[in-house]
């Protein structure tokens, strides 16, 4: 691969020599270009395809009319309520699973790292177990336990606690508790990889100084554990509003995001709406997380992502 | 005295509770495949291996387990290699293309796996390999590559690099520097970057369900589509086998390695 540096096509030399101008050893970077090479072919170019589509003309035949200009598809995103409802419903669903997803795995991942011996490899254990299995399957396992006729209304009935059956699913509660379910072992895992690097002398030295526990976690635990917070906090947010799983599954229909995006692209056909669908949607996003990243950071601590 | 009863018994009932949380819906996939009736129902009232007998006598979830034994296997290792050097690379030198890799590497996890699909299945199809195995291998990579390359840069990072000088004062070139002097030190690594690449593969549905043709479905695109029409045991069978396969994955990789060291690795 070195030495054809000359028979490289123009675009890719661009790309490629000051890349290779400012490294300091080439051997290096030749071990990093097929990892470059890769995420640029199919990440980056995957995505500027998506953007051009999203900006051409409908054709009733052939999905998008080739080489056209027209921004008819992001016109329809904003004017079409049907179009918009599912992308509120989305944001929605991340904000609250991830608000309740955030505060559960603070405290399990506190409990991990209290814990010792068999114990906490049990709750180890319980974390990466869900975490290896497939959405569809841990979803799906919630529609027995929250339908009219399942098993947490069999109980609430026998207890006397409610006079007729909910339906938790499908419905709204039955995704948000499918969605944290999803996203609560990565939010556990990234708290816990920053509490387990923690100093427990600085807890004890709190609560000698007179503070309660309460007290001690709130001011000494959750500033140290900032990062992983923050980590936690984007994981479950950008998860959630692009749930798919949940949504279909536990969800009464048509109201996430991901459903109403995958109808326009295999049922109708309608290419460059689903296109312009998506980039709004990502932009929206990523544009939320940036904002959600910096008022966190704000409380303390520096994300690490690498 | 009494008061820290009380929180210390709240916080074991607190975590306990999770700790059910969190195994439950596994636990009612495992018991429910012993089910005799077809309503889908927890806890069961009768058992029976109906499912498992019906399963075996079904080629379609046959086939999408072969599917997804291919997809896996190809992901694993093209996720492998390309996370293993580029980690390598740039524990070597982090210089440019370094601060530029880490993030192009990491962006693909946030992003909705349904934007991915989307994305891809378009670019597939202009490029006239859409529904091949090969286009939900590089879609799985996408996924299972940045595993690998996190988990490999820590263990890079606590490699003792003056091996690799001493392997070239000695006269090593390069790749034999690397099998002699490197390899024996990060194997363990590798081989648990390896097996994640490979349950990340055997889970996803989204992008394999975007991407996939009749003949290249995996378990959880069958899954899925079964599922959707109606609730089916025959799901919760496939499932248990999942699930046995991510337990003993756990078990391997935790001798490998620790469960610490994973669980902190996954994250």
């Amino acid at each position: 691969m070195s030495g054809t540096q000359s028979s490289l096509p123009a675009p890719v030399t661009r790309l490629w020599e000051p890349l290779r101008e400012r490294s300091r050893s080439k051997r290096a970077l030749l071990l990093m270009a097929p990892l470059l090479v890769f995420e640029l072919l199919l990440f980056v170019a995957p995505f500027l395809i998506l953007l051009r589509i999203s900006l051409m003309e409908g054709s009733p035949d052939l999905r998008y009319a080739d080489g056209t200009w027209s921004l008819d598809g992001y016109v329809e995103v904003f004017t079409n309520g049907v179009l918009l409802e599912p992308i509120i419903y989305s944001f929605k669903l991340g904000v609250a699973a991830t608000g309740i997803t955030v505060v559960i795995a603070l405290f399990y991942a506190y409990a991990i790292w209290r814990a010792d011996g068999p114990i906490k490899s049990l709750l180890l254990f319980s974390v990466i177990l869900p975490l290896l299995t497939t959405l569809v399957i841990k979803t799906y396992a919630f529609r027995p336990l929250l339908s009219p006729n399942g098993t947490l209304n069999d109980v609430l009935l026998a207890l006397n606690l409610v006079s007729e059956p909910i339906q938790f699913a499908p419905g709204t509660v039955g995704v948000i508790v499918g969605q944290i379910y999803i996203v609560l072992p990565y939010a556990v895992l990234a708290i816990y990889s920053v509490l387990s690097t923690m100093d427990w002398g600085l807890v004890e030295a709190a609560r000698d100084l007179g503070a309660s526990r309460p007290r001690s976690f709130l001011e000494v635990v959750i500033p140290q554990a900032m990062p992983g917070i923050i980590v936690a906090t984007v994981i479950s947010f950008a998860w959630s509003v692009g749930a798919y799983a949940a949504p279909g599954l536990l969800g009464a229909r048509d109201q996430a995001f991901a459903i109403e995006v995958e109808k326009r692209l295999l049922s109708n056909l309608q290419w460059e709406i689903a296109t312009a669908y998506s980039v709004v949607m990502l932009v929206l996003m990523l544009a939320s997380v940036a904002v959600l990243t910096l008022a966190l950071g704000r409380f303390g601590g520096e994300v690490e992502y690498a | 005295m009494h008061r820290e009863t009380v929180e210390n018994a709240l916080f074991r009932a607190g975590y306990l509770a999770i700790l059910a949380f969190m195994l439950l819906p596994l636990v009612v996939v495992v018991v429910t495949s012993f089910a005799e009736s077809g309503n889908l129902v927890f806890p069961p009232e009768n058992y029976s291996l109906v499912h498992y007998r019906a399963f075996l006598e079904e080629t379609r979830w046959l086939s999408a387990f072969d599917n997804s034994l291919l997809v896996g296997v190809g992901t694993t290792v093209v996720a492998t290699m390309l996370g293993v050097t580029a980690a390598f690379g740039h524990e070597l030198d982090d210089g440019r293309a370094g601060q530029l890799l880490a993030p192009l590497v990491l962006v693909p996890l946030l992003i909705p796996p349904i934007i991915l699909g989307i994305s891809m299945r378009v670019y597939f199809v202009r490029a006239g390999m859409d529904a091949s195995y090969l286009s939900i291998i590089l879609a799985h990579t996408l996924w299972a590559t940045p595993l690998v390359y996190f988990v490999m840069r820590s263990v890079f990072s606590r490699f003792d690099w003056q091996l690799l000088d001493a392997a070239k004062d000695l006269g090593a070139g390069p790749i034999q520097s690397f099998v002699y002097a490197v390899l024996p030190n990060v194997k363990h690594g590798i081989f648990v970057g390896a097996l994640l690449a490979f349950i990340v593969s055997l889970q996803e549905f989204v992008m394999a369900l975007f991407l996939s043709s009749h003949s290249t479905k995996t378990i959880p695109v069958v899954a899925w589509e079964a599922l959707r029409q109606s609730l089916d045991p025959m799901v919760s069978v496939v499932s248990t086998f999942l699930i046995l396969i991510s337990v003993i994955a756990i078990v391997i990789a935790t001798i490998a390695t620790n469960l610490d060291w994973l669980s902190k690795q996954l994250s």
